[in-house]
């Protein structure tokens, strides 16, 4: 009696772990695969495709792919581009978006509650109703070139033109806002009775204690800022002012070197995925929170 | 001595206060979303191009009355006998009368009360396109939202590595989708591919090698399927969520009246899941309406079509053909589908209480 | 050092303008004077201690500190500090962070500030635990750290919002008697808010009993323990509860025994409740009540006796510890000691 149901319980387990082994092979395996294929002359990767030595280094495992990136794809001004755009818009946006969320949040004003449904409403609003007037405004726009400081109009082919619009993000803002709402008014009046204004208790008080929001908002900041690429495509022609997924898109169509292609994918999905699983616990404990109150 | 403003603005923070903070947000919010929005509306009752924004006219509700105008003619007997194709047929009828039918393309043939219809419309591709991404949404959500219930039950659970498989789960979703649409594609390939191998493999060399991306009829399908691959980690999390927020205590009580686990599943979990399940189904349905990038990465809206989306045809007619008016109109018809959506979803929420 | 004066004040919720909180409010609080706010939850006295504190609004009439005019003035410029009831500390800072951070918004020199946060540290014991952070303190000493801040900037008056409400009975009487002593110590105008009446007899200069309909009382706590002007205070103040017991023909018996009259020569007199302190009531040889529950409290006990007809039991305080459930004793109670208020519920002198 005891044997059988001791038998069937390794059984099940064992079941278990197939099933895990299946599970993650499914989600890893193209990843993974990615990887492995860069570091293959484009010929092997076919031929392997079907085996399950594809992802084990082996001899012909070469850097070439990744030395052609460099030379003849320049991914690194790319990667650097993709980079200054996704710093910036993390740190520029926390700022901005925890500081509206906290006149939102905290402060008392006539209109406020206008504010906060018209924030709300903008969460509802595709990117893709605005993409093209957006492209009309900002071929119009002026900026002030910071290396000779003219004047100069239109937006187009610059690294700020992928940025700016999205400094300000409806749903960071709301993140924040309901993590402010949480932060107890008395606080908040025992800074005001320390004799702090609004700004100071921003600073000072309130958003040290935000951490776990902020580096989610840094997280989803990144992310889309990383990954984006119908507003590059429209407004980003030169390679100047391209950035990674850009770059990726011209290369696929261009070029049926899929070793070289997946180098290009795995170089750009690396800082992605290495800063995901530093994170990861922190995003996902803060994404399953924004679910439950979304 | 009261003072109105005692009662109404005491403690109110000041306004330079106010415009510090809220200032740069609401400037960027008006000037690259609200602006872009008056403007999309603006434009779609126009016929502005691209290049010239000069010499617009207003032209009301053309642009709409463009995306679904449809044309109905019978098929006349003489065609039908000569068995020519229906878009050949329409062609002939056009040059045969070319007052009515100028602008109209083939579109599609019905047979309504015994009779053969060719219906031609103003913009075909358009409304293939409405067809398309209702396609892609039926097949998607059931698809990714049936995945993450699914990821989300199993990483409930307590066992080891159970951590690391919802890592696993998850990493796709930080993936852009224009990588996951290149290794995909290399995956979907007909010859090499990874799919087909696979097929040959289990199958046999006779094998069906389907051409994934390339038929008419699987490319929706492939596109699903990397989508719902993609997404589902993102669902599964709003799932956990939910389950988590069921409390342990029912299942307790459940256990101490001798429920076994597929009816603790069916009167506790289910139940206690349904304003996830809501949500989860129409984020997913919403996000799969704006259906884009992958099309543009792998199939450029074809073959023959059968990809392109709402949004696809959208920014190719207004940005690569440069008809921005037509474009707007386009965006504007998805945003309010999308709306209504959303507030379809808010009150089906409300009804579900709490 | 300021008295702190109410004129004529009303107070109404910008949302709930029909509702008065306080209509009319008269108040003199005096100077140097440890005036304790008291009353059941909803009575207004943190509305009441906010708008000594600047956090809330004054809707109309006038508050003066010391003869000026402050219904305008934020916070800050009006010279007080506030404890809160949930410490209010900022989590991130330092013990010695937290302290001076107000002194730091003032720009007070590093030096100076330095030299304040220590003496006030050091008033609290406090100079151990200057580096750490919050988290890592106990309650008892995260209040004393919110103590240290509302201290070191040498305020005019101290507001304290029922501080000690989230601290264990213990540590509550310990820093009961810290307040005290630093109240004693510095001598500053000090108003503090609590639900805890026994707090309020024990802290208190002078007593503001509030409750739903407004300002019940105020004076010492010996006159409100002695001469309550109301059924309210005379319910409310004093460890145990007083009884109160209604004039009419149901309670004649129990009247009787205790005052000598029977209940329509109490009525004809105007009077519509006797009162009578469980710790003045004694317990007497015979049978006109019944026990019917006694409650041990140590070296006294509680006595539940029950008269026939009578609509509520009467509670007494007795060393007597051969009292038992069912046995039957009397009542007597000396007649000074007896508290008589008209139907509206208000003091009656004695008559």
């Amino acid at each position: 009696m005891r044997r059988s149901s001791e038998g069937a319980l390794v059984a099940g387990k064992l079941l278990h772990v197939a099933l895990m082994v299946l599970a993650a092979i499914v989600f890893a395996y193209p990843m993974l695969f990615m990887f492995a294929a860069g570091f293959k002359p484009s010929e092997t990767i076919f031929a392997d495709l079907g085996s399950p030595t594809a992802l084990i280094p082996n001899a012909s495992w070469t850097l070439d792919n990744y030395r052609a990136m460099f030379e003849k794809g320049s991914i690194g001004a790319y990667l650097f581009n993709s980079g200054v755009v996704s710093l910036v818009t993390v740190v520029a946006g926390i700022f901005i978006n925890s500081a509206a969320a906290f006149a939102l949040a905290k402060l008392k004003w006539r209109g406020q509650g206008v504010a906060l449904s018209l924030v709300i409403g903008l969460l509802i609003v595709p990117f893709e109703v605005l993409a093209i007037p957006l492209l009309l405004i900002v071929s119009k726009l002026p900026w002030i070139d910071i290396g000779t400081g003219a004047v100069v109009v239109g937006w187009l082919d610059t690294l700020h033109v992928q940025f700016v619009p999205f400094l300000a993000n409806a749903f960071c803002v709301f993140l924040f806002y309901q993590f402010f709402k949480d932060v107890p008014d008395e606080l908040l009046e025992a800074a005001r009775m320390d004799g702090a204004g609004a700004l100071t208790i921003y600073l000072r008080v309130v958003l040290p204690v935000c951490k776990p929001v902020i580096v989610t908002a840094a997280i989803i900041l990144f992310l889309g800022m990383w990954n984006q690429y119908l507003w590059p495509v429209m407004t980003v022609h030169t390679s100047q002012a391209r950035t990674v997924m850009v770059g990726l898109q011209q290369y696929y169509g261009r070029t049926t070197q899929w070793g070289e292609i997946m180098a290009y994918a795995s170089i750009i999905t690396l800082p992605v995925l290495l800063f995901f699983l530093a994170f990861q616990k922190h995003f996902i404990r803060s994404v399953v929170g924004a679910g439950i109150k979304g | 001595m009261t003072m109105a403003s005692d009662i109404k603005h005491f403690g109110h923070a000041r306004w330079g206060e106010v415009a510090a903070l809220l200032g740069p947000a609401i400037f960027l919010f008006a000037a690259f979303v609200v602006l872009p929005f008056i403007m999309a509306v603006g434009f779609s009752f126009t016929n502005i191009k691209l290049l010239q924004s000069d010499h617009v006219e207003w032209v009301g509700l053309s642009n709409y009355t463009r995306m679904f105008s449809l044309k109905l003619v019978e098929a006349p007997a003489a065609l039908i006998q000569e068995q020519q194709n229906p878009s050949r047929q329409w062609r002939q009828l056009k040059r045969a009368d070319l007052a009515t039918l100028d602008g109209f393309q083939y579109l599609t043939d019905v047979r309504l009360a015994g009779s053969h219809y060719l219906v031609g419309a103003r913009d075909p591709q358009f409304l293939r396109s409405i067809l398309n991404t209702f396609l892609f949404a039926l097949l998607v959500v059931p698809l990714q939202c049936g995945l993450a219930f699914a990821m989300a039950l199993w990483v409930n659970q307590k066992f080891r590595g159970r951590v690391g498989l919802r890592t696993v789960f998850f990493s796709p979703v930080v993936t852009s989708m224009v990588v996951v649409s290149a290794i995909w594609g290399l995956i979907l390939h007909t010859d090499a591919g990874l799919l087909n191998q696979v097929l040959r493999a289990v199958f046999g060399e006779d094998a069906a090698q389907p051409d994934w991306l390339g038929d008419p009829r699987l490319a929706m399908l492939s596109i699903a399927i990397m989508s719902a691959w993609q997404g589902a980690g993102f669902q599964m999390l709003i799932f956990l969520s939910g389950l988590q927020g069921i409390s342990n205590d029912q299942y307790e009580a459940a256990s101490v009246m001798g429920a076994n686990a597929w009816q603790k599943f069916i009167y506790i979990t289910v139940p206690g899941l349904k304003r996830t399940l809501v949500f989860v189904m129409l984020s997913t349905t919403i996000m799969a309406f704006g259906l884009f990038t992958q099309v543009d990465v792998l199939t450029g809206g074809g073959p023959r079509d059968s990809t392109t989306t709402i949004i696809f045809h959208a920014v190719r007619v207004g940005f690569r053909e440069q008809d921005i008016a037509y474009g707007s109109a386009m965006t504007l018809f998805f945003f309010l589908f999308v709306l209504l959506l959303s507030f379809g979803q808010k009150k089906i929420m409300e009804r579900l209480g709490s | 050092m300021p008295n702190i004066v109410f004129n004529a004040v009303d107070k109404r919720y910008e949302d709930h303008l029909d509702r008065y909180v306080f209509k009319g409010l008269n108040l003199h609080l005096r100077k140097g004077e440890f005036t304790v706010l008291v009353g059941p939850s909803g009575c207004g006295k943190s509305t009441l201690l906010r708008m000594i504190a600047g956090l809330e609004a004054v809707s109309g009439g006038e508050l003066t500190f010391d003869g000026t005019r402050v219904n305008e003035l934020p916070p800050v410029e009006r010279g007080v500090s506030m404890v809160f009831q949930n410490y209010a500390l900022y989590a991130h800072m330092t013990v010695y962070d937290n302290i001076g951070f107000g002194l730091k918004i003032l720009k007070t020199p590093k030096a100076k500030r330095h030299e304040m946060i220590l003496h006030a540290a050091r008033q609290l014991q406090l100079e151990e635990l200057l580096q750490r952070k919050p988290g890592q303190l106990s309650g008892g000493q995260r209040q004393r750290v919110a103590i240290g801040r509302a201290i070191v900037r040498e305020p005019r008056a101290f507001l304290f919002d029922e501080p000690l409400s989230n601290l264990d009975a213990n540590l509550r009487g310990q820093m009961r008697t810290e307040i005290a002593q630093l109240h004693r110590r510095h001598g500053i105008t000090t108003v503090y808010v609590t639900h805890d009446q026994v707090e309020a007899m024990t802290l208190a200069d002078r007593i503001v009993a509030l409750s739903r309909k407004g300002l019940e009382q105020f004076g010492t706590p010996d006159e409100l323990f002695d001469t309550p002007a109301n059924l309210f205070v005379a319910g409310f103040m004093g460890t145990h509860r007083m009884n109160l017991i209604k004039v009419d023909r149901a309670n004649g018996a129990l009247l009787h025994m205790l005052t000598g009259r029977d209940h329509d020569e109490l009525a004809a007199a105007g009077i519509g409740t006797v009162g009578a302190r469980p710790e003045h009531l004694e317990l007497i040889p015979g049978s006109a009540a019944n026990v019917q529950l006694v409650e041990r409290l140590g070296a006294e006990s509680l006595v539940h006796l029950n008269m026939t007809g009578t609509t509520d039991a009467v509670t007494v305080l007795t060393t007597d510890r051969l009292v038992a459930f069912g046995q039957g004793r009397s009542l007597q109670i000396a007649a000074e000691r007896l508290h008589y208020f008209n139907a509206a519920g208000q003091r009656l002198s004695p008559c």
